[in-house]
């Protein structure tokens, strides 16, 4: 639908995005992870097109937009930044701004809002002015605001900060049913990865401005701690995972399933993980081939192996297993 | 003290009495300074908004020259617009010097830098996200710079109260080019000028009051029109 190719992009010389390539399928979802800093928002901004990136293409359908053609494709595609803001006047008005701009008025805007307010809970809110809602409230009314457009392409920067866990929860929910009518691609930036994984069919993370493939599994809410000169330790479920990271405090892990090795006892290696178990379930990996062994030791991690090994090792359910990793190879945003 | 009671005594008896001068005076005036007003905020609230929301090569500079010319002495733009409005200046064909019209374009000259400085601040001090939400729903520049300016509303409002008292109560352009001559270009301010230095104090006392109330009708209606609706 839309993509980023060979984009290089600069802020006052600064150089803030820096990578090959970045796709939103047509209908696809895609969650951008990445901490404060790492480009996610003007990622987004590129994808939006409200800006041209500095060296670089953004095509549209397979063909690069110009920035003549970029004004009639921008009402083809939304954002909703992270910290929002509404403008003057009443929700109600403010669901109506997009339309006006579309030229749909009256009756039929009325008809569109009505279903989006109905899926958000928005209803209460209608006549409120910005200085009346909260920050969550607020969060709500910009996603409406912008699901009223019924845009090919919706780009969400962190669009559940403000709320909590059960607004957080009636978003996503409204999203999901919104596309149920409607499909339309989705691009998320977030922090808060555990709502984003459930229907991402993409995972990209963003850091320093560069882009690298995340699979969904073996993911984690941690808190870092020191564990050693050059190592910080983390805390998932009943074990600890070394990591080699200049980070500390909260952070989400990634461990690349690519990179546990599985052997039936310890590996005498540099791997400073070396966790055992017992295999909980086999499975064929969906993406790039290959046998998904999904492992319970002392917390559920996949590990991505060839048919091969499943066999040498004799894998089944049940059976004695250790993982090992490096630290190195624990992926930290 | 006396003196100064006898001017009050006899504005106040001018003004009561409908004094044909003083109103053809005070019409004139607003006339002027209504056309002026008008011509630089339309002129100078685009510009402002320009200068504060585009990045260009000089921007800086641009902005520097605006700020700068808001010290502008009136005199000076009287003089130079005098030089170009006379029979051998570029514009003498044109037979403005000593019109109302030659008025109104000092009082342009001098509010527009009044009315680009003030709404390139009004529009800087509005949240930025305002701008950007509007483009990423869709809005073109035209939309979007009316979304922007209706959250300015209130600076906005003061820019033009500034544009109007900076042409109602200037002298020195409009005593150059528009010459002080008895009902054609004779305003409020040439007009009070005249009456103190021929010794008419009381002349000069009711046509300085008509002044005075004139600034603050457009400042009540200007508040009138800030005040309507909020959030």
């Amino acid at each position: 639908m839309v993509e980023l190719r060979y984009v290089r992009h600069r802020y006052e010389g600064r150089v803030v995005l820096d990578f090959e390539q970045f796709g939103l399928p047509k209908n696809g979802t895609v969650a951008l992870v990445g901490h404060n800093g790492a480009g996610k928002s003007t990622l987004l901004r590129l994808l939006a097109l409200l800006e041209m990136p500095t060296e670089g293409h953004v095509l549209w359908n397979g063909t690069v937009v110009s920035n003549r053609a970029r004004g009639a494709l921008r009402s083809r595609v939304t954002l909703v930044e992270q910290r929002p803001v509404l403008f003057r006047g009443t929700v109600r008005e403010n669901l109506q701004y997009g339309l006006r701009v579309r030229d749909i008025r009256h009756a039929a805007a009325d008809g569109i809002i009505g279903d989006v307010v109905d899926k958000l809970g928005l209803a209460p809110l209608l006549t409120r002015r910005r200085n009346e809602l909260s920050d969550g409230e607020v969060q709500r009314v910009a996603v409406a605001r912008a699901l009223v457009l019924r845009t090919d392409v919706l780009l969400l920067d962190e669009p559940a900060s403000s709320a909590d866990r059960a607004a957080a929860g009636a978003l996503y929910r409204a999203l999901a049913a919104e596309r149920a009518e409607r499909p339309f691609a989705v691009c998320i930036a977030s922090h808060q990865l555990e709502d984003a994984y459930r229907w991402a069919d993409d995972i990209r993370a963003l850091a320093e401005g560069r882009l690298s493939p995340v699979t969904p599994e073996n993911l984690f809410r941690v808190e870092l701690a020191p564990a050693g000169t050059d190592t910080m330790s983390a805390r998932v479920g009943a074990i600890d995972i070394l990591v080699t990271t200049d980070r500390a405090g909260p952070a989400v892990l990634a461990v690349p399933p690519g990179d546990i090795f599985v052997s039936s006892a310890p590996l005498s290696s540099s791997a400073r993980n070396v966790l055992k178990g017992r295999v909980t379930r086999i499975a064929a990996h969906r993406p790039g081939g290959g046998v998904a062994v999904t492992a319970d030791v002392g917390v559920e991690l996949v590990a991505i192996v060839t048919a091969d090994a499943v066999r040498e090792l004799a894998l089944a359910p049940g059976v004695p297993v250790v993982f090992s990793f490096k630290a190195s190879a624990v992926r930290v945003f | 003290m006396e003196f100064l009671a006898e001017g009050f005594r006899r504005a106040w008896s001018l003004l009561i009495a409908g004094d044909s001068e003083i109103f053809g005076i005070a019409l004139l005036t607003l006339k002027v300074a209504v056309v002026a007003t008008t011509i630089a905020c339309a002129a100078g609230l685009p510009l402002g908004y320009f200068l504060a929301t585009r990045r260009f090569w000089g921007r800086r500079a641009a902005l520097t020259v605006v700020n700068t010319a808001l010290a502008f002495p009136t005199v000076v733009v009287g003089l130079l617009l005098y030089g170009v409005l006379s029979r051998r200046g570029p514009l003498g064909g044109i037979g403005w010097l000593y019109t109302w019209q030659a008025i109104v374009l000092g009082d342009v000259l001098l509010a527009l830098p009044v009315a680009a400085a003030l709404s390139a601040a009004a529009v800087q001090g509005v949240d930025p996200r305002i701008r950007r939400t509007a483009e990423t729903l869709g809005a073109g520049s035209w939309r979007t710079a009316w979304t922007v300016a209706r959250e300015a509303r209130f600076a906005l409002a003061a820019v033009i109260t500034a544009a109007f008292g900076q042409v109602v109560a200037e002298i020195g352009a409009a005593l150059i080019v528009g010459g002080n001559i008895r009902g054609q270009t004779r305003t409020l301010t040439t007009a009070v000028a005249l009456y103190t230095s021929q010794g008419d104090f009381g002349m000069a006392l009711a046509l300085g009051l008509v002044l005075l109330v004139l600034a603050l009708l457009v400042n009540i209606a200007l508040q009138a029109l800030q005040g309507r609706g909020s959030g």
